[in-house]
């Protein structure tokens, strides 16, 4: 079992005719996705890897059963693509631009809340549960990083999370399910929103956080320890210790206003409820030890 | 981005809200036409995008054409090159509110905050006294609400005509939050003056990054950056930030990049600059290290574990850069990700000692920094 994917999960995908959406359609598939067709308005009758592409969502799902929708469309055509899925009925949606406007993002989460359903990005890689399925970007053909495992992973970034992902597997560990919420500061779903599936995930026996400064994710994922609605081990790596204050570096979640946000803040609400922070990725793989989860490999 | 005071009152005024009558000047002998127009007593404001400006002594309230001169002449002549000053009538005080409009990131609202203590520094207040300041959320598929701007407005302990006033310059403000794809837009102090009206005294608007595609009336230019490699970074769309220390970083991923950040001051190092080429940039690996090379540091390190930014990609780009600019540092690489046997090819042939681990690499660079 995995969270949010796994091999039954049929997929559609929005801009599948692109250079990108063509490339990682053909290793979703590789990977063991099951994609079923996807969508580029005016490349009706085309096909992309043998799938059918259709002109609209609300077409594609009257001809095959779709659970899933993952975009690749560009920043300024997300909130409408989103809105399309929503609008079809399609309760997972994934999207991975890099650049979606703030007040896009906002109204994107509020429809997403109305229709019950759950928008992962943007500005993220994506969902994997490696060796099972994936919507997303992840070259998850590199072994010393999407190795199969029984840590669940939320982060933040992208790069950041291939750097951490390797010193978990270093230390013998692999990934159950691996979900980049984005870098964003309103992204679609946030941590602690997640939470409760890695829970109630039999294949999951601890959880990673890969943070950053700035926002409060990482606040609210230690407000769930506390409360008890999350009680399996959590490490969590922050980058941006040594950041300079009131500096933005980078991501735009990534900024701390008037002591907020800080990473100091973090590890102290993390810590206080009995999670460990790594201050080096290579340390992440040494905490799981530390909290007796046991290894893979 | 963050506008300066005068582009945000153009904003507030051009959207009906009532700002004192100033005049931009951008040299010493404008002040006289200026404050033909203004009158005395009047305020010298810079304009600088940086906070905390009355803290700073960066604007100077004047009574006589004397103080207004040599305060205009100190800063113009001040070190942080100051290069325009808002000249603007001061205004009769009753009242000060404070009062903005900016997106919870939490719940995924819009959000007005305000209170009647206004002028002072609100974070603080927020701490101290939160009772004191009021949030309305804003669902941005309806917009502001007269029946919340009204509200808003009894709560701050204002009376019925003050009220009317207040709740329509809570929904211009509005307007301009929504039309201009704001992060944060801001009043504060709001005046309330002695004949009734209701006035900006400062202003704040912060625009979107990610909504700049849709707004296209204010361009950043070279006077508002501290360096030329900051700009060029913001032409090519790089995240730069320029320090003073000796490892410049070209990495990729805000994430990776502000971790390799952490690992350099943890060995003892310092950096001289922040630089991300990863994401839709990792084909810049040549404006990249240009900028790079415009920053005085020891060494260059670069840092990558790329998925769609192939490391084969960005290793080609990066020896395409060395040939082309022949840097006159050592260049620490750690490139790893999608096709990264390739990458390392490409990088031992150009005559380069590829690293895999980011820690090593990290040490490496701090040790040639030091000289060792």
């Amino acid at each position: 079992m995995s969270i949010f994917i796994d091999q039954h999960t049929k997929v559609l995908v929005q801009g599948i005719t692109g250079s990108e959406g063509s490339f990682w359609t053909k290793h979703m598939i590789e990977l063991g996705t099951q994609v079923l067709c996807g969508v580029t308005p005016g490349k009706e009758g085309q096909t992309v890897e043998g799938l059918p592409v259709y002109n609209t969502v609300r077409k594609a799902v009257l001809m095959h059963d779709v659970d899933a929708s993952m975009l690749f469309v560009p920043p300024k055509l997300t909130k409408d693509a989103v809105m399309e899925a929503l609008a079809a009925g399609i309760k997972k949606i994934v999207t991975i631009a890099d650049g979606i406007p703030l007040h896009d993002m906002v109204l994107i989460r509020q429809a997403a809340k109305e229709h019950q359903a759950m928008v992962i990005g943007g500005n993220t890689t994506g969902v994997i549960s490696p060796k099972v399925a994936m919507m997303g970007s992840f070259p998850h053909w590199i072994e010393r990083v999407y190795k199969k495992g029984h840590v669940g992973v939320m982060t933040r970034s992208g790069s950041l999370t291939n750097e951490v992902t390797a010193m978990i597997v270093e230390a013998g560990y692999g990934v159950s399910t691996l979900i980049g919420v984005g870098g964003d500061p309103v992204p679609g779903t946030r941590f602690a929103e997640m939470l409760p599936f890695y829970e109630n995930d039999p294949e999951t026996n601890a959880v990673v956080i890969i943070g950053e400064l700035g926002g409060t994710m990482e606040e609210e994922v230690a407000e769930a320890i506390k409360n008890k609605t999350f009680t399996k081990p959590l490490v969590a790596f922050l980058g941006g210790r040594t950041a300079p204050k009131g500096q933005k570096m980078g991501h735009a979640g990534a900024i701390i206003t008037g002591g907020k946000g800080s990473v100091e803040d973090k590890i102290i609400a993390l810590t206080e409820v009995g999670a460990l922070v790594a201050k080096r990725p290579r340390m992440v793989g040494k905490l799981l030890e530390t909290l007796n989860v046991p290894k893979s490999y | 981005m963050k506008l300066y005071e005068y582009q945000a009152k153009e904003v507030f005024k051009e959207a009906g809200i009532s700002v004192p009558n100033s005049i931009l000047i951008e040299q010493e002998n404008e002040l006289d036409k200026a404050i033909e127009i203004v009158g005395l007593p009047l305020v010298v404001k810079s304009q600088v995008l940086s906070g905390g400006r009355g803290k700073a002594g960066l604007i100077s309230f004047v009574k006589n054409v004397e103080d207004a001169k040599s305060h205009v002449h100190r800063l113009f002549t001040h070190e942080l090159k100051i290069k325009k000053l808002l000249v603007e009538q001061a205004v009769d005080i009753d009242k000060e509110i404070y009062v903005s409009i900016t997106v919870d990131p939490l719940n995924a609202t819009g959000l007005l905050i305000a209170s009647a203590e206004g002028g002072i520094d609100i974070e603080v207040l927020a701490v101290t006294q939160p009772d004191k300041i009021i949030k309305e959320p804003i669902d941005l598929r309806y917009g502001l609400m007269s029946y919340q701007a009204i509200s808003v407005s009894y709560e701050l302990g204002l009376n019925p005509t003050q009220v009317k006033e207040m709740s329509r310059l809570l929904l211009k403000l509005y307007d301009v939050f929504k039309k201009y794809d704001a992060e944060l837009v801001e009043i504060n102090p709001l005046f309330i003056t002695k004949t009734g009206e209701f006035v900006a005294g400062d202003g704040k608007l912060m625009i979107d990054d990610n909504s700049l595609f849709r707004q296209s009336r204010y361009e950043r230019s070279l006077d508002d950056y501290k360096t030329e490699a900051e700009y060029d970074a913001l032409l090519e769309g790089i995240p730069f930030i320029q320090f003073d220390g000796d490892i410049g970083l070209m990495c990729a991923g805000a994430g990776l990049t502000t971790t390799v950040y952490d690992l350099i001051n943890y060995e003892g190092g310092t950096v001289a600059n922040y630089l991300e080429f990863g994401g839709p940039n990792y084909k810049k690996a040549v404006k990249a290290m240009e900028i790079c090379l415009k920053v005085p540091s020891k060494v260059i390190l670069i840092v990558t574990f790329g998925t769609i930014a192939r490391a084969d990609v960005m290793a080609e780009g990066i020896v395409d850069a060395i040939q082309r600019l022949k840097p006159d540092r050592p260049i620490v690489t750690c490139i790893r990700g999608t096709n990264e046997a390739e990458a390392v090819r490409i990088l031992k042939e150009a005559g380069l000692e590829p690293l895999f681990d980011t820690e090593e690499a990290v040490r490496k660079a701090v040790s040639l920094a030091k000289g060792v």
